[in-house]
């Protein structure tokens, strides 16, 4: 038998290994198969193909989209579309950005208005145009573009600029001018290059967590505890500023800076001026976008919400009995459009104006909160001044933060009262004004958000932080006495340590080196 | 003499009809609780592809993110509903964790000693069966609630990300690691299932190859796969349990409020600070202790099948027979005592680094031979150009890139500047790649006419040779250059760091090759189904083998072996002059001329 | 077809080897940074680079040693397959089980190789971390203390005294304590040494341009001693799974001259002590 199959094998053996070969022993080549073969050939010839294309798919651009507050929802479709124009007039979208000239966001290059300029006669191919700047964010340099933001050129093809005179204040555009433009006119250069170099970083840096629409519910935010700041209500916790102002931009820049210890914000301080500069400014104009959509939600909830619409088409037909449903309701409808033609214009002009002042006002020097006295010398005295007014009733600080500070105040406990809706929370414990659970600061740890200079821990003391229940102490405690407050408070973390002797390397603290290197001896002596 | 010999006659004489039927035996059962080692080893061969599609596609998610970071990805994108379709750093961390384990242990491990291992072993050494049928089947179905619980983990948070060494503290704290939560779990007792369905395979190939050799089949007449697969079953034994144990100690640290591995007072995103005395080192031990030895675990069996594929397409016998035989020996005894090699910066005892460092260096020697032996076994040999001979050969051509590169990290002071950088991943995908990969691919296009009587198609098998071959190398050879660069491994967005920025083109040059190679993988899928179905109709042994799988009828029937088959001869005779009709090849089972 | 084949394998050698010969000039090669030119900063990073190099000499004549060898072989491989076996004009198949010299050869050199790579290296790994062969001057004491955390560097500078000279740093916080985050400031042309300790999860302190690296553990405190050759900003990055933020980890590392880290250590506590009120210094004194 084997020999009969060696016999049968060496008659094939001419034909191996060349292609008719082995294979071929019972060769029947099905169509099938061929077709198959030639169609998985052209699909490897066309992988090349497809993966050209991806490539090419891969440079594309984001495509990040603004989403709204959840609670648009609870308006009816007429009222959720207002909202979703007025941003779309005043805001855009990510990539496609408007911008607001009455916002105090600087978005250009530079920024500023035209002074007197002779006209001269007869086509130029240069026109130099004497000019103020208002705000200079980037250095200005040849070939930027020149922006007309208002005067008779406003939305006329922008020119380059080929010079810039920094002590004459003059620039020069090409293509010229034969009448300069009017005094008092305004322009930008290199328009919107802040803004859109911070909308890069944010969406590169910031955005999985803070969310495209800066509303802190990015893809991770549901990790971290505590949450990502939700930047739309325009309220932002460690500032340096009086309580009831806004936060301004040094504020912004240090927690992009130092991070905030304690968080998951971290560190971002390999970043350049610019682009912190840049990322602050679109934080900022999230912020404002952010905060007019929720007052918008908040104005229109009243009277146009799908309830309180619902209730007065019903009521309307109660006593109506004719009026059909759909008539009703566009009678209401109506109603709105009109009041948003008319009186609300002018409210929306008033609130937008207010609101920009005040993040304004946040930039004056008056705004930020400074001692009067300088700091009471650290003295066991002080301190224990400090101990005496933090349990007291004047300052309270025991009822959050707890008699040994750390964080376990009886309030934590108690059931509080939402500010806004003056409801209960569902849960005891502190909230704060985003509804996220809050535990007051373990002072023991010696980690300070807001900062650990006596200056921040001060301000903390003096202003409050804002969205939060801790409260400003300015109007109530003198400065000496806050001053002792802090102190105290410094050396909280201390005390705690000195009240456990032999507990030094306590729970916080992993083994001190001696012990770690006791385990090793010997000629070679190890390191860890 | 009454010797089983091939039906070469049957398959030529026609009756092609009634041999169509047949041909799909292994593949009708494929959904049976069948105990039969043939389909076991179908169903695993089968599975392990799909998941090599899987764990392919995540890594061009995670090539996606280097290459366009932070822009929107295609398919990815839209399936996860991320903000602005960015793939986020916690996604990213996911994708290369999932990435890492699904390859490992639902493709390498499981095609290798699974699919090959179950099929061959038998085959090899003619015996009818596994010793232990049950347990074999066992095995194979042990790897689905695996599959489930790798599958249910995506959709717990972010999925695990702890990476798939998950090191605690990161993977122990449920703070510390998004998704970590159940996701994590379910990791652990995925790893877990796997774990003991490689134990069920591990202890029945022992048994098979001591116990049921035909007669004949001596120890050094074995082929170099089986002896491959045999000390791959031994090295799996004795380092399975202790990651085993090591994932439950896990897994009662994270649920039980056990502490073994976390030590007290850390301070994990915000929360109270841990309590215990744990070690975090202790996991890294035991980990290690399982994962280097599994490193080999992951090479062995294609080391011993790429040696037959290469001493028979060269048709010559193979290069020292027994010096590989001790070479795989040797690399498996020193595989249990280097797994230090991966802390030498973890901040475990110096002293041990040197030792370890010896024992790394030494564990290259063995690995050195057997190249030297497969270029010998090649060396005035007449190559068959095709497939199979290409797979093999680029699987020594690119373990040659993997095995030389593994020196500079057994260096202790070189390890300092690249552990943790893309030199590591550059090494390990040549060896787990480049080298396994190849192999596999070449052991699929050398045995599937075994498994389906039928071959798959050379010209197709050529170009995703081709692609894949391009695709490889200009995905993972640039990566030495970016270790080199100092670029760490794991990271979502490297350009964030300035001395990094320059490498992006290089990146997007990589990701392109990635996608090319990736999608070449559809021919393979693509060739192996159709091929299964229409591919040529073939001879019981259509590559002149002398193993003895190749005197089994294609597809072997139930038992395999008509009768029980006797062995003459080792299995790598090819072009030996004595042979009686001047054939250039020689079957285990051909009994010697009698003499005259 | 064949040919082609060959071709193709030996193609591919040469194409790495010419890749890997000009990287260093399109800066694919180790990072330029301080040094402009890819070299090591520091002593220890100098003889790291030499042991890459050495390490690197031998393997690429390796390389290239066996991918000939393969190409060889492929080529008359395919030469001896172009006849049958059996036909006339067919050349030989070499038959052999293999070679007792040549097995003997090449176990032993390159286990000798092996063996001298491995001693060889030995004196740089004990300096590096073994501490009886650390540096001297690294013995007084540690610099500063950094503290990895997710995902940012902390880390604690000694108080300076009323002379502007730094007290000793104690394993627990002192009031004294300077702080700052992702910034390091160590004094260049000496070996200086820092306390390594993570506050949560394994990170991994790495100097590229330095070639250091080490991992910070959570419950050790682990001392790493480095030298910074020039006074510049050095790139400083973690390098082990950290975490979801792990390539957030970014931090500033200056070396500089020790008058200039005197001085940033006094505005560092300047600053940490600013009350707000101008012209005050002193004024507020630590009574501990």
């Amino acid at each position: 038998m084997a020999r009969l199959l060696s016999n049968h094998l060496k008659s094939m053996r001419p034909s191996w290994p060349s292609k008719q070969t082995a294979m071929s022993l019972s060769v029947n080549v099905s169509e099938c198969g061929r077709q198959a073969e030639v169609l998985l050939v052209r699909v490897g010839k066309s992988i090349i193909g497809v993966t050209v294309l991806l490539t090419i798919a891969g440079c594309g651009a984001q495509q990040a989209e603004f989403v709204n507050r959840d609670d648009i929802e609870v308006l009816i479709p007429e009222a959720q579309d207002h909202v979703r124009e007025v941003l779309d007039t005043h805001f855009g979208h990510p990539t496609n950005m408007v911008l607001w000239e009455r916002m105090p966001v600087q978005y250009h290059g530079a920024y500023g208005a035209f002074t007197e300029t002779p006209a001269v006669e007869g086509e130029t191919e240069v026109t130099t145009l004497n000019v103020s700047l208002v705000e200079q964010n980037l250095p200005i340099e040849p070939g930027q573009m020149l922006d007309w933001v208002s005067g008779k050129y406003a939305g006329q093809a922008r020119p380059e600029v080929t010079s810039f005179d920094e002590a004459g204040n003059q620039i020069g555009i090409v293509p010229g001018l034969s009448v300069p433009p009017d005094a008092g006119d305004r322009f930008a250069i290199a328009p919107g290059a802040v803004i859109t170099q911070g909308r890069i970083l944010y969406a590169e840096h910031c955005q999985h967590c803070h969310g495209v629409t800066g509303d802190g519910n990015g893809p991770t935010a549901k990790y971290l505890y505590p949450r990502p700041r939700d930047y739309r209500l325009g309220k932002f916790k460690f500032t340096s500023t009086a309580s009831s102002a806004r936060a301004n931009r040094d504020d912004l820049s240090r927690i992009i800076e130092n991070g905030i210890p304690g968080t998951y914000m971290p560190s971002f301080k390999l970043l350049t001026p610019e682009e912190n500069h840049a990322i602050v400014e679109y934080v900022r104009w999230l912020a404002m976008r952010g905060e007019i959509e929720f007052k918008l939600i908040q104005a229109l909830k009243n009277d146009y919400s799908k309830e309180a619409v619902q209730s007065v088409v019903t009521s309307a037909r109660e006593s109506d009995s004719a009026l059909s449903a759909d008539d009703a309701r566009k009678q209401v409808v109506a109603d709105m459009e009109e009041y948003l033609n008319g009186d609300w214009l002018e409210e929306f002009n008033d609130d937008t104006k207010f609101q920009a002042d005040q993040w304004k006002q946040a930039e004056d020097p008056s705004a930020l909160v400074m001692p009067k006295v300088a700091r009471v010398a650290d003295t066991p005295e002080s301190r224990a001044r400090g101990r005496v007014l933090y349990l007291s009733a004047k300052a309270k600080c025991a009822t959050c933060h707890g008699d040994s500070g750390l964080g376990d105040g009886s309030q934590t406990l108690s059931v509080q009262k939402n500010p806004a809706t003056n409801a209960d929370y569902d849960e005891p414990g502190l909230f704060d004004d985003w509804g996220n659970p809050l535990k007051p600061r373990n002072l023991t740890k010696g980690v300070y958000r807001g900062g650990r200079r006596p200056l921040d821990l001060y301000r903390r003391l003096h202003a409050g932080i804002s969205g939060t229940p801790m409260p400003a102490f300015g109007t109530v405690l003198k400065d000496e006495e806050i001053w002792d407050i802090v102190n105290y408070v410094m050396h909280i973390p201390f005390e705690a340590r000195e009240q456990r002797p032999g507990e030094g390397a306590g729970e916080s603290r992993p083994a001190t080196p001696e012990v770690a290197t006791t385990e090793t001896q010997g000629s070679l002596q190890v390191a860890n | 003499m009454s010797i089983a010999t091939p039906t070469a006659e049957a398959s030529h004489d026609g009756e092609h009809h009634a041999h169509v039927e047949d041909k799909l035996a292994l593949l009708k059962k494929i959904h049976t609780f069948s105990t039969d080692h043939k389909v076991i080893g179908v169903q695993f061969l089968i599975t392990t592809m799909l998941m090599l599609l899987v764990g392919g596609a995540l890594a061009l998610g995670v090539r996606w993110q280097l290459a366009f970071p932070w822009e929107s990805m295609p398919f990815f994108g839209s399936l996860f509903a991320q903000q602005g379709g960015q793939i986020s750093p916690e996604f990213y961390t996911m994708l290369f964790t999932m990435h890492a384990t699904v390859m490992i242990f639902l493709v390498i491990i499981p095609i290798l000693a699974g699919a090959f291992g179950n099929f061959l072993i038998p085959l090899m050494i003619g015996a009818d069966d596994m010793a232990f049928p049950l347990l074999n089947a066992l095995s194979y179905w042990f790897m689905w609630p695996a599959i489930a619980c790798f599958g249910a983990s995506f959709f717990f948070g972010g999925g695990p990300a702890a990476g798939w060494t998950s090191y605690p503290v990161l993977s122990a704290v449920q703070e510390a690691a998004p998704g970590s939560g159940m996701a994590q779990t379910m990791w652990l007792l995925a790893v877990t299932f796997v774990g003991v369905s490689s134990m069920m395979g591990s202890v029945n190939y022992m048994t098979t190859i001591i116990n049921m050799r035909a007669p004949g089949m001596t120890l050094f007449r074995m082929p170099l796969t089986i002896w491959a697969m045999f000390i791959t079953a031994i090295l799996q034994a004795f380092a399975l349990p202790v990651l085993t144990a090591a994932g439950f100690m896990l897994l009662f640290e994270r649920t039980l409020g056990f502490t073994f591995f976390v030590p007290g007072g850390l301070v994990i995103n915000n929360a109270d600070p841990t309590t215990g005395g744990g070690q975090p080192l202790l996991w890294q031990h035991l980990f290690w202790f399982y994962s280097h030895p599994a490193v080999y675990i992951m090479i062995l069996p294609a080391m011993g099948m790429v040696s037959d594929m290469l001493a028979c397409m060269s048709r010559k016998p193979i290069f020292g027979y027994k010096p590989m035989v001790y070479s795989m020996a040797a690399i498996a005894g020193l595989g249990f005592i280097v797994w230090g090699h991966h802390m030498f910066i973890s901040g475990m005892n110096p002293a041990l680094g040197m030792t370890f460092m010896v024992s790394t260096m030494m564990i290259a020697l063995p690995s050195a031979v057997k190249v030297f032996n497969w270029i010998g076994t090649m060396w005035g040999g007449r190559l068959q150009f095709n497939t199979v001979l290409l797979n093999a050969v680029a699987f020594v051509s690119m373990f040659i890139v993997g095995g030389l590169s593994g020196i500079f990290m057994a260096a202790v002071p070189v390890d300092i500047y690249i552990h943790d950088t893309y030199f590591i991943v550059a090494h390990f995908h040549y060896v787990l790649f480049g080298a396994t990969l190849f192999g596999v691919f070449g052991a699929i296009h050398f045995w599937f006419p075994k498994m389906f009587g039928r071959t798959m198609s050379e010209t197709v098998g050529k170009w995703h040779f081709f692609l894949t071959f391009i695709g490889f190398n200009g995905t993972f050879f640039p990566m030495h250059l970016l270790g080199v660069a100092g670029m760490p491994r794991r990271y979502a967005d490297p350009y964030l760091h300035p001395y990094l920025e320059h490498l992006l083109p290089m990146n997007q040059f990589m990701t392109i090759c990635a996608i090319l190679m990736g999608f070449a993988q559809l021919l393979l899928l693509g060739n192996f189904l159709i091929s299964i179905f229409v591919g040529k109709e073939c001879s019981d042994n259509p590559w002149h083998a002398n193993g003895l799988e190749w005197s089994a009828p294609s597809p072997p029937p139930h038992g395999n072996f008509p009768s029980v088959p006797v062995v003459y001869r080792g299995p790598y005779e090819y072009s030996d002059p004595a042979q009686p009709e001047g054939l250039d090849y020689w079957p285990q089972t051909e009994p010697p001329p009698a003499p005259a | 077809m064949k040919r082609f084949w060959c071709t193709f394998f030996v193609f591919w050698p040469i194409m790495a080897v010419i890749l890997c010969w000009v990287a260093p000039a399109q800066n694919w090669w180790f990072p330029r940074g301080a040094s402009g030119t890819g070299a090591a900063m520091s002593p220890l990073g100098e003889r790291i680079d030499d042991l890459f190099y050495m390490i690197l000499i031998i393997t690429a004549v390796t390389f290239v040693g066996t991918q000939i060898g393969l190409g060889y072989v492929l080529f008359t491989g395919a030469r001896r397959s172009d006849a049958p076996h059996g036909a006339e004009d067919a050349e030989k198949t070499w038959f052999t089980h293999g070679s007792h010299n040549l097995e003997v050869m090449w176990s032993v050199v390159p286990a000798a190789v092996l063996l001298f790579i491995a001693l060889y290296q030995m004196e740089v790994w004990a300096e590096f971390r073994v501490k009886d062969s650390f540096p001297d001057e690294v013995r007084t004491g540690p610099i500063a203390e950094v503290t990895a955390r997710q995902f940012e560097w902390r880390i604690r500078y000694p108080g300076l005294d009323a002379n502007g000279n730094p007290l000793e740093l104690m394993p627990d916080p002192q009031p004294t304590d300077l702080y700052t985050v992702n910034e390091l400031h160590v004094t260049s042309a000496e070996p200086v040494m820092i306390w390594l300790r993570s506050e949560d999860v394994q990170h991994s302190f790495f100097l590229p341009e330095l070639r250091v690296k080490q991992d910070a553990v959570p419950g050790l405190v682990i001392p790493v001693w480095f030298e910074a050759t020039k006074s510049t900003d050095y790139s400083w990055l973690c390098a082990e799974l950290c975490g979801w933020g792990h390539y957030k980890m970014k931090g500033r590392f200056v070396a500089e001259p020790e008058e200039d880290l005197r001085e940033w250590m006094q505005e560092l506590q300047n600053e940490q002590m600013d009350d707000g009120v101008p012209d005050d210094v002193g004024d507020s004194q630590v009574a501990d």
